[in-house]
């Protein structure tokens, strides 16, 4: 029977039908376009080269005498991650339906036979694909450094941390989504997720610092507003993954565990799956409603 | 019960010595043993019959029974022979001097706390404990005012308990000059050394218990080459004077204090050659020396990859630490309190410290840097302050403070130690490095997994345009 169909029906030349085709026909477009782009090769060498130079440093600072770093290889790439990934996915999301607006590549596009949804969709899964390669080219050179230099890093650590920085990278992405969907032009959408950035990697820790210190922030509150915070999250749920304790943050670290015990996995992708789903959501309900030109 | 059947001792006896040869015995089952420790065995009945200075070779089998020593006696396990404490009371008593304890199987004692039941205790001076296995034991090798004693190459496990309710696996109460060396403990709480002066610990290792090796006034102990791992603290020195620790690797001991080293109201302490990595705190001095007159010596030591390299508490002061190389700890030093820059010397002569976070230069090349080195980073100070901070250790935000500090003059903090002469080169480690625990191989495959992820995305943007396709209908 299964022979039959095959012979008689062309369907391995024939398109992938329905809404799943449509998507991935746009993801496709998305991904070729990024990986040709001048933001994807730039973010892609700047977090490579950064990688293999915390990589090799922190090699070297074990003095070559093969003194195991206990992980302080991964914190230096989790660092790496915070600053760079966040800042590479939310422009990546923010330049995708801004800029197709701004060139009237957007008209063309839903001129096709395919919903709005599919397109923004589409966008969304291409952008991840090329983050994902970002990454990985990223994270697998700096591997293969650890490897060479005779790091004492394990490759569970390495693989938690690629996995768990693509998550984050995905939720970034949905929020640039979201500001691209909203803003007019592509600069401003780009201005607003430089800003947005800005917020996540510095201002809203530093204003949490500074409130622990002038409000006396009792403990559990703290580690509540701190979850609130995408990279904050990444970070500790890094920590948490690779050490299985979270007892280098100190009182606040503590306390979670004593808290939440083994709950705090839970706790950690539920936070970042809302950020991937809720501003995905959004820009798409937002998308569907707005007029595309 | 199935002890009974358990038990077929093919017994095999070799009386060293004058002692006529015993009469061959029959595997007569052996009754439960009492509470008390008492000779009811096969082995016990040996014992009673052999003479001073005998040697017993017990052959392999499973011995349930409990034995007292009370004759100078060597008995001989060969590794093979286990004696069972059927889960209550001690299991063997030492109560006389010159006994050689050799090659058992020792397991199964009571766990009764307040009676600390162990699995050998002795009571008598000059005692060999050597090349025995204790296993699901409360308390493990427990010496009573047994001075001269030697305790060798046994591996110690305690019993699947709460740290609370653990014994401790080695512990010397008044035993003078004995040796513990090359043996291994695991699971227990401590090895702890009670107003035992002169002891040499050397070569033992320790793992997942609480204290890896404890002393309570116990002077003149040398702690050599010691491997202390996982446990809650490494080394604990308390109320102690000339105390040697050197050539030990002291590591990952990340428990409530979690102390590579800690030292409380300890004098003429000497810290040296110690490789000190991945602790909470590499080495915490809290009140020593006690006796201001007898201030410790940390040299040579390498602390790396702790959160903190060092602590210093108000109350210690007058110590040297020269020569030690402070490898990326989180933070190198941490001094408690407003802290006193001649509270405690970083440098003898031209010899300071070498410190990875070390800013200066040495551009006469002289191998000490031109400036002096007193890092305190801002964010240091808020942790001080606040150490709920802590949280936002390995964020982007932490740096962005630390710039602040460094940028801003008005906000740096005061300088708490100073080194004078900071190195510019590690000092050479003599330590051989621990074992690798990694596999190249396996960080490899990871690499070749992700890299191999890139590759896969890569081929799936060169996928024909034709097989997805917009509007596509059959």
């Amino acid at each position: 029977m299964t022979t039959l169909t095959l012979t008689t029906s062309p369907i391995l030349t024939r398109p992938v039908p329905g809404a799943l085709a449509n998507i991935a026909a746009v993801a496709g477009r998305e991904l070729r376009d990024a990986l040709r782009s001048r933001w994807f090769i730039l973010y892609t060498l700047a977090f490579t080269a950064l990688g293999l130079g915390v990589s090799y440093v922190s090699a070297a600072s074990s003095g070559g005498a093969g003194l195991s770093n206990f992980g302080r290889t991964t914190a230096g790439l989790i660092n790496l991650v915070l600053l760079v990934v966040p800042l590479m996915a939310l422009s990546a999301g923010a330049s995708s339906v801004a800029s197709d607006r701004e060139r009237g590549m957007l008209a063309y596009l839903l001129a096709q036979p395919v919903s709005r949804l599919e397109v923004l969709l589409g966008k969304y899964v291409g952008l991840a694909g090329a983050l994902l390669a970002c990454l990985t080219l990223g994270l697998g050179l700096c591997t293969a450094i650890l490897a060479w230099k005779g790091q004492d890093t394990g490759v569970a650590a390495v693989l938690t941390l690629a996995g768990l920085a693509f998550t984050l990278a995905l939720g970034m992405l949905s929020v640039g989504m979201l500001v691209s969907v909203l803003a007019r032009r592509a600069s401003v959408a780009v201005g607003t997720v430089i800003f947005i950035w800005l917020v996540f990697v510095f201002v809203s820790d530093l204003a949490l610092m500074a409130g622990t210190i002038a409000l006396r922030l009792p403990i559990d509150q703290l580690f509540l507003l701190s979850l609130l915070n995408p990279l904050q999250v990444f970070k500790m749920w890094s920590l948490h993954a690779g050490d299985a304790s979270l007892d280098v943050l100190g009182p606040a670290g503590l306390y979670a565990m004593e808290e939440y015990g083994p709950r705090l996995h839970l706790i950690f992708a539920a936070c970042l799956s809302a950020w991937i789903v809720l501003p995905l959501t959004l820009a798409a309900a937002v998308f569907a409603r707005r007029s595309p030109l | 019960m199935n002890t009974r059947t358990a038990i077929s001792v093919m017994l095999v006896l070799a009386v060293v010595g004058l002692a006529p040869a015993q009469p061959h015995e029959a595997p007569t089952a052996i009754q439960r043993a009492p509470e008390t420790v008492r000779s009811t065995g096969v082995i016990g009945r040996l014992i009673e019959r052999a003479a001073p200075g005998d040697t017993i070779i017990v052959p392999p089998g499973v011995y349930r029974e409990h034995l007292r020593l009370d004759k100078p006696l060597t008995l001989e396990g060969g590794g093979k022979a286990v004696i069972d404490g059927d889960g209550h009371g001690d299991i063997v008593e030492i109560s006389a001097p010159d006994v050689t304890f050799r090659g058992f199987i020792v397991r199964n004692t009571g766990d009764n706390l307040d009676k600390e039941n162990a699995a050998i205790r002795a009571l008598a001076p000059r005692a060999t404990i050597e090349h025995n296995t204790l296993t699901d034991i409360l308390f493990g090798i427990d010496l009573r005012e047994a001075p001269d004693s030697v305790i060798r190459g046994n591996v110690i496990g305690g019993k699947p308990l709460d740290p609370a309710r653990r014994g401790d696996g080695l512990r010397l109460w008044r035993s003078d000059r004995a040796l513990v060396e090359g043996n291994t403990l695991h699971d227990g709480r401590d090895a702890i050394l009670w107003y035992s002066k002169g002891v040499v610990a050397r070569g033992n290792t320790s793992r997942r218990c609480r204290y890896g090796l404890h002393l309570m006034f116990s002077d003149d102990v040398l702690i050599e080459g010691n491997t202390l791992e996982g446990n809650s603290v490494g080394v604990y020195l308390m109320y102690s004077t000339g105390v040697e620790v050197r050539g030990n690797r002291l590591l990952a001991n990340r428990g409530p204090s979690g102390y590579g080293v800690g030292l409380k109201e300890t004098d003429r302490f000497t810290l040296r050659d110690n490789y000190i990595a991945g602790n909470r705190v590499g080495i915490y001095l809290d009140g020593s020396p006690f006796t201001q007159a007898q201030p410790g010596r940390v040299t040579l030591n390498t602390l790396a990859f702790n959160d903190v390299g060092m602590t210093f508490l108000p109350s210690a002061k007058g110590n040297l630490v020269t020569e030690n190389n402070f490898i990326d700890n989180l933070n190198q030093v941490f001094v408690a309190g407003r802290g006193n820059l001649d509270a405690n010397r970083f440098w003898e002569g031209d010899r300071g410290n070498f410190w990875t976070d070390y800013s200066g230069y040495d551009q006469d090349r002289d191998g000490i840097g031109d400036f002096v080195h007193d890092s305190t980073t801002l964010f240091d100070g808020l942790l001080d302050r606040e150490p709920k901070l802590r949280l936002f250790l390995f964020s982007p935000a932490q740096q962005a403070v630390e710039f602040v500090g460094r940028a801003l003059p008005t906000m740096r903090p005061e300088p708490k130690f100073v080194d004078e002469v900071p190195l510019m080169r590690p000092v050479a480690v003599t330590l051989p490095p621990a074992p690798r625990t990694a596999s190249r191989v396996m960080l490899i495959a990871g690499a070749g997994v992700l890299v191999g992820v890139f590759l896969s995305v890569l081929a799936a943007a060169r996928l024909p345009a034709c097989v997805f396709e917009i509007g596509g209908r059959s």
